[in-house]
């Protein structure tokens, strides 16, 4: 683990209240400098409201919160100097470019040296430079964002859902981005309900439902602390199999595209299923035997869906 | 404060306003037209005339005559009417609103009067109108004043009262010259007013604030960026409005050193009411309700259009307190009648509320989000 020194957030028994209503309870933990962070949880959990506490959007109800060195509350005019923040829904000046944009950012943070070019390449920008703000689709406004978040060569970068909104492709673009960031090594704060994107560019994940972080760590440990079994997934011809894993003791489920998933606590389990579906004439198209993924986790977890709908929860291959 | 912000944001929004070509129009046509419509609906007041419909039952020479000297008046366009014709039916029927009547005895009445100098001989002219129309009580003042010169001369003597006319002004000044500099604060407070308040309240929904106070600009950087851009905004419709009244009117206007200082006040003053009224609603709808009740009141109140005189008492003394009503009698003090101790008199009244709403407004004026 890291030593004290390295946290550039320090995030300590953390509590925002709307109301009655408890957003974020109690919440404690660091992010390392260098370490890509993320808070992954479902709509309404209290990703937005930690990320826009530390980023000095918003003020805690209690609890303390440190950044580089610094209380959020208390020093926010400093702090502004040397964060770059992507708030959820970005948006900017509808009739002004991209190349403007960004200028007009770098302007505010009285940056004399932002690599404009630079960070328009960054974000894979190059062709969209003359190109007003009202006129770029989802995936190009966020990429701007981003480019925004990095005028002023923050510290640290928080990134509140970067890609929610976006297609897949668009998605995938924003990621290459991310994975930009990651190699240049500056500390990342991101907040996301997509677990592909956690599991793709986290150092450190961190679960957090109702307010609460009820798990945390590398997506690797997170899986293996979490969830010591296999995750079978058969295809098969006929329904007959469905009742052949259930009459064995398993519990399958059909998933979204009516394959049947079953949870086997051991390796061996595997090759009882395939014996007895063999035996009983039950031809299957295709297997897979596999690690749970972070969803599973999430799942077994919280007992609720990461995001709601049939396409919820899939892995990104 | 930090002048390269505030150039940053000036830039934006000068592009966005060059931009967004239709906000660019009504920024200039608006405060145009308005001087266009209202110039001509009171300019040609001098030389008004109206609409008169006589019946001559007489049909005589001297009844013709009469009927001439009004027409001479000036004032009147005659329409005769068929004696045949009831005059009351005619006036419901027509939607003319007075008819004047000249009875069918009227040359043998005035024949006597003036022959056999018997003074008793009278002739009652009948005036058949409609109470609810609002120029008939115009129209019979003028009648009754020709009249009383026509009974005047027919007594053969002198008048005894006249008058004679000295204006106070060196220079006969005419409406379009008063109704101008009304119009200069009545478009600046709309303009800053509106402009300030759709622009952040927008701004706001749309998340570009939440992202602004992510970055090291401060609540004094952004009231002032507004007010700069409004103020470079005024400059341009102010421009816009004169160049009318000069090539359109003719008009005779005092350019000096008071119209922008008034037009700076004017700004501040609107720019900070906007900044407060931001921080007070929640969309952009009730935002544009919030600021129409704001300037509707200080449009007809404050003697933008017409001279605050015309309003009922406790109406001019409400009128007293709007702040708009100083900048407007500012600008005439200034431009019309070169007073430039009423002048300095109502720019310190709008320059201490202009300070105060200024820093409410920067007071108001909210980065951090939610509770």
């Amino acid at each position: 683990m890291m030593n004290e020194a390295e946290h550039v957030i320090k995030v300590e028994k953390l509590t925002k209240r709307y109301g009655d209503l408890l957003a974020v309870n109690d919440i404690t933990f660091n992010v390392g400098k260098g370490e890509v962070f993320a808070l992954l949880g479902p709509n309404g959990a209290g990703k937005t409201t930690t990320v826009e506490i530390i980023d000095t959007i918003r003020t805690p109800t209690s609890g303390r919160v440190t950044l580089l060195g610094m209380n959020v509350t208390k020093k926010k005019h400093d702090i502004v100097r040397r964060i770059g923040v992507l708030p959820q829904g970005f948006s900017s000046f509808d009739r002004i470019t991209v190349r403007e944009t960004i200028q007009y950012y770098s302007r505010l943070f009285r940056s004399r040296n932002t690599d404009v070019d630079g960070l328009i390449e960054l974000v894979n920008l190059k062709d969209k430079t003359k190109e007003q703000y009202m006129n770029l689709s989802g995936g190009l406004k966020q990429r701007l964002g981003i480019a925004i978040a990095l005028v002023n060569d923050p510290e640290v970068v928080f990134l509140d859902e970067p890609t929610t909104g976006l297609d897949p492709r668009a998605r995938r673009e924003v990621w290459d981005v991310l994975l930009g960031l990651k190699q240049k090594g500056k500390t990342v704060f991101l907040t996301t309900h997509y677990m592909e994107e956690a599991e793709l560019l986290a150092d450190t994940v961190a679960i957090i439902s109702r307010g609460k972080i009820i798990a945390m760590g590398s997506p690797g440990e997170l899986i293996e602390s979490n969830a010591n079994y296999l995750v079978l997934t058969l295809q098969a011809v006929d329904e007959k199999a469905f009742d052949i894993v259930r009459k064995l003791g398993f519990e399958p489920v059909h998933d979204d595209h009516k394959n049947i998933k079953i949870r086997v606590e051991h390796p061996d389990d595997v090759q009882k299923i395939l014996s007895a579906n063999q035996d009983a004439g039950a031809s299957l198209l295709s297997l897979d035997v596999r690690k749970p993924n972070l969803e599973e986790v999430f799942l077994k977890l919280t007992g609720e869906a990461l995001r709601e709908g049939p396409s919820g929860g899939r892995r990104a291959e | 404060m930090n002048l390269r912000v505030v150039g940053a944001n000036l830039v934006v929004s000068i592009k966005s306003f060059y931009r967004e070509r239709t906000a660019m129009f009504f920024t200039v046509a608006f405060p145009i037209i308005l001087i266009l419509v209202f110039g001509s609906i009171f300019m040609d007041q001098d030389n008004v005339s109206f609409d008169l419909c006589v019946q001559d039952l007489d049909r005589t020479d001297s009844s013709a005559h009469l009927v001439k000297t009004l027409k001479l008046n000036g004032k009147f366009k005659i329409t005769g009417i068929d004696p045949a014709i009831d005059a009351t039916q005619y006036v419901n029927d027509n939607k003319v609103n007075l008819v004047l009547i000249i009875p069918k005895d009227y040359e043998r009445s005035f024949n006597q009067h003036i022959d056999t100098d018997d003074l008793s001989t009278s002739v009652t002219l009948t005036c058949v109108y409609d109470p609810s129309s609002s120029s008939v009580s115009t129209k019979m003042q003028i009648l009754n004043a020709v009249f009383a010169v026509i009974n005047q001369e027919m007594s053969g003597k002198p008048p005894f009262i006249t008058t004679a006319e000295t204006s106070i002004l060196t220079k006969k000044y005419r409406f379009i010259e008063f109704f101008i500099p009304g119009i200069i604060a009545m478009a600046v407070m709309t303009a800053s007013l509106f402009g300030t308040v759709n622009l952040n309240t927008e701004l706001r929904q749309k998340g570009v604030i939440r992202k602004l106070s992510t970055t090291p600009i401060t609540r004094t950087d952004w009231v002032l960026s507004n007010i700069l851009y409004q103020f470079i905004l005024a400059v341009i419709s102010t421009i816009a409005m004169l160049l009318v009244g000069y090539a359109v009117y003719d008009v005779s206007l005092q350019i000096n050193a008071w119209l922008p200082v008034f037009i700076v006040l004017d700004v501040f003053a609107f720019v900070g009411i906007g900044m407060i009224l931001t921080r007070f609603v929640k969309e952009a709808q009730s935002a544009a309700a919030a600021a129409n009740a704001i300037m509707f009141p200080m449009m007809f109140l404050s003697g933008s259009f017409f001279p605050i005189e015309m309003m009922p008492g406790f109406l001019q003394t409400l009128a007293r307190i709007l702040p708009l009503y100083y900048v407007n009698e500012g600008l005439r003090a200034a431009m019309v009648f070169e007073d430039n101790m009423t002048a300095l008199r109502y720019s310190a009244i709008i320059g201490v509320f202009a300070a105060v709403v200024f820093i409410l407004g920067i007071i108001a004026t909210k980065w951090e989000e939610g509770k």
